[in-house]
């Protein structure tokens, strides 16, 4: 039996690897390692938005397309259960507050199955740190969220919106919303490495958690008291009655606080993020052999 | 062939390595799509020491299920280990065809996406991308998606890009076998002149054949144990007497090519 031994005048080696307990690694190191890989992150975001769609015939005009007709139907159901469809205003409404929500949505759908789909064998042939694999897909989604912004801006105008200087608060509230929904879906994807059902779940609990929050209905309908003020400890509470007034500006009889809702949005983010990022590299680990 | 030097590339201490597994549990009844599954732990490795010198080419030979691909695994650090420990004096890279793609882009964009993934900058990427497209050698399908690839085109440009990419420690396992023979053939040479730049190499192969022809040194795993080191020839054909009988060994032979099929 062959045994290796260390001999006194080796040089230090580069990398050592040794049984450890699950836990979270050094995160200087593992940032320094993520940033190797920044470029790979940029182009693996990139190749995805050509590979969607190449095989069809409207092509990347489905970037544009798909939030324009969710909203449309969106508009229609919201038409027939209420007391009618209302006017452009109500349109242009649902489908501002629907483009932020998608970009949510499709942000932790993509990033549970960039880990669960193994990542063109990254998972199973290499060490690339693994969160790399759901900030391309934030990428990703975020990209495709702006690209679709686009197509609204006819609709913005078309129903009598304006520029105002609520409108500043847009970017800021699109990054914190990036931030939740990569933190969330860090830790759905490490959830789903355990319970496989999580992947099957989520469709149906995203669903859910939109018919909660003020997405297709005004969040002035929450009243102050009583359990219907529970809604407002919803994290989608602050964001969406906050875009909604960054958009089409102040609901009226709304006493809705626009820099309180960024602040309490934008600490939530920040910390889902935080406990996302460290519960993600603290099982990492685990990601090659369950998937 | 290569320039070895008494430096360590590689040593592993004592090194096991366990998972979790799903498996079937059959039912009596034997009804075919109507079977549980129950988590059950694999050991993979046992208590291996391996030493690896700079610039040498070792071959890792055994059955199915040896944990020769596992050890790869753990020294790329896809897997961590569960005892023991694996010291490196350079960055290893599994060489993984394929690895990072995208088969809707086309060759072309996967050349860039598959270096980047295997750690290349983009800069690398770029300067090499002629090389890389010449090396697969898959003519005007180069700007096609690779779904329209054949598996033998995939696996040629794949293989180009794997090899392309500089390391210090490069690990190959079962990597050799794409395209047709003349492809095979240069595929080896790519790999014989990546020993010639001092590189080291530890190559994993049913084909103990191919092993024999890359490597001077070689182990022999068997149920994640390390059963014999030493020269290629003489462990390989230890392995296979060991081996021969089995259903496995023959198996094993059969993919080597030293049985007819």
């Amino acid at each position: 039996m062959p045994t290796s031994s260390e001999s006194p005048h080796d040089p230090s080696p580069t990398l050592t690897r040794r049984a450890t307990r699950s836990g979270i690694p050094p995160l200087r190191d593992y940032f320094r390692e993520a940033w190797r890989f920044k470029t790979f992150a940029l182009y693996w975001s990139a190749a995805d938005i050509k590979a969607r769609n190449f095989d069809t015939w409207f092509g990347r005009f489905w970037h544009y397309l798909n939030p324009l007709l969710f909203g449309l139907i969106y508009f229609v159901f919201v038409g027939i259960v209420s007391d009618g469809f209302g006017d452009t205003e109500r349109l242009a409404f649902i489908i501002s507050n629907l483009y932020v929500w998608l970009f949510m949505s499709t942000t932790i759908t993509s990033g549970v199955s960039s880990i669960q789909g193994g990542a063109g064998g990254i998972m199973a042939q290499s060490a690339i740190p693994r969160a790399i694999l759901p900030i391309a897909s934030t990428l990703t989604s975020f990209n495709l969220f702006l690209r679709s912004l686009v197509a609204y801006i006819p609709i913005h105008f078309g129903a009598g919106r304006t520029l105002h200087i609520e409108n500043l608060w847009l970017p800021v509230l699109a990054v914190f919303m990036a931030c939740l929904a990569l933190g969330l879906a860090m830790l759905t994807a490490v959830l789903n490495v355990y319970i496989r059902d999580v992947s099957r779940l989520l469709p149906h609990m995203l669903r859910l958690w939109m018919y909660l929050s003020p997405v297709i209905w005004e969040y002035t309908r929450i009243s102050g008291d009583g359990a219907e003020s529970l809604a407002r400890l919803n994290p989608m509470y602050p964001v969406m009655a906050s875009w909604t007034i960054a958009f089409g500006g102040r609901i009226e009889g709304s006493e809705f606080s626009m820099v309180m809702g960024v602040l309490v949005f934008g600490a939530i983010a920040m910390a889902t993020l935080a406990i996302g990022f460290l519960v993600f590299v603290a099982r990492e680990d685990d990601f090659a052999v369950r998937n | 062939m290569t320039l070895q030097s008494e430096t360590k590339a590689i040593a592993v201490t004592d090194l096991s390595l366990s998972y979790s597994a799903m498996v079937d549990v059959p039912h009596t009844n034997n009804r075919p799509f109507s079977r549980g599954t129950t988590r059950r732990v694999v050991h993979a490795l046992d208590g291996v020491n391996m030493t690896v010198n700079a610039g040498q080419v070792v071959g890792l030979i055994g059955g199915n299920g040896a944990g020769k691909s596992t050890l790869l695994k753990a020294v790329v650090g896809v897997l961590k280990p569960s005892d023991g420990q694996i010291n490196l004096w350079g960055r290893p890279h599994l060489l993984a065809p394929g690895m990072g793609f995208n088969r809707k882009l086309s060759g072309r964009e996967n050349v860039i996406l598959g270096g980047l993934a295997a750690g290349m900058t983009l800069d690398e990427v770029r300067n090499k991308q002629d090389e890389i497209i010449e090396f697969a050698d898959i003519g005007g399908f180069i700007d096609m998606p690779t779904t329209t690839y054949s598996s033998g085109m995939f696996g040629r440009l794949a293989f180009a890009v794997a090899t392309h990419v500089d390391t210090d420690i490069l690990l190959i396992d079962e990597a050799l076998s794409a395209g047709d023979t003349s492809f095979r053939e240069r595929a080896v040479s790519k790999v014989r002149e990546m020993c010639e730049k001092a590189r080291t190499i530890v190559v994993v192969s049913h084909s103990t054949s191919l092993v024999s022809e890359m490597a001077t040194h070689a182990f022999w795993l068997h149920r994640g144990r390390i059963m014999m080191e030493g020269e290629v020839g003489e462990v390989a054909e230890t392995c296979l007497k060991h081996l021969a009988g089995g259903e496995t060994a023959q198996m094993d032979r059969v993919i080597a090519g030293e049985m007819p099929h």
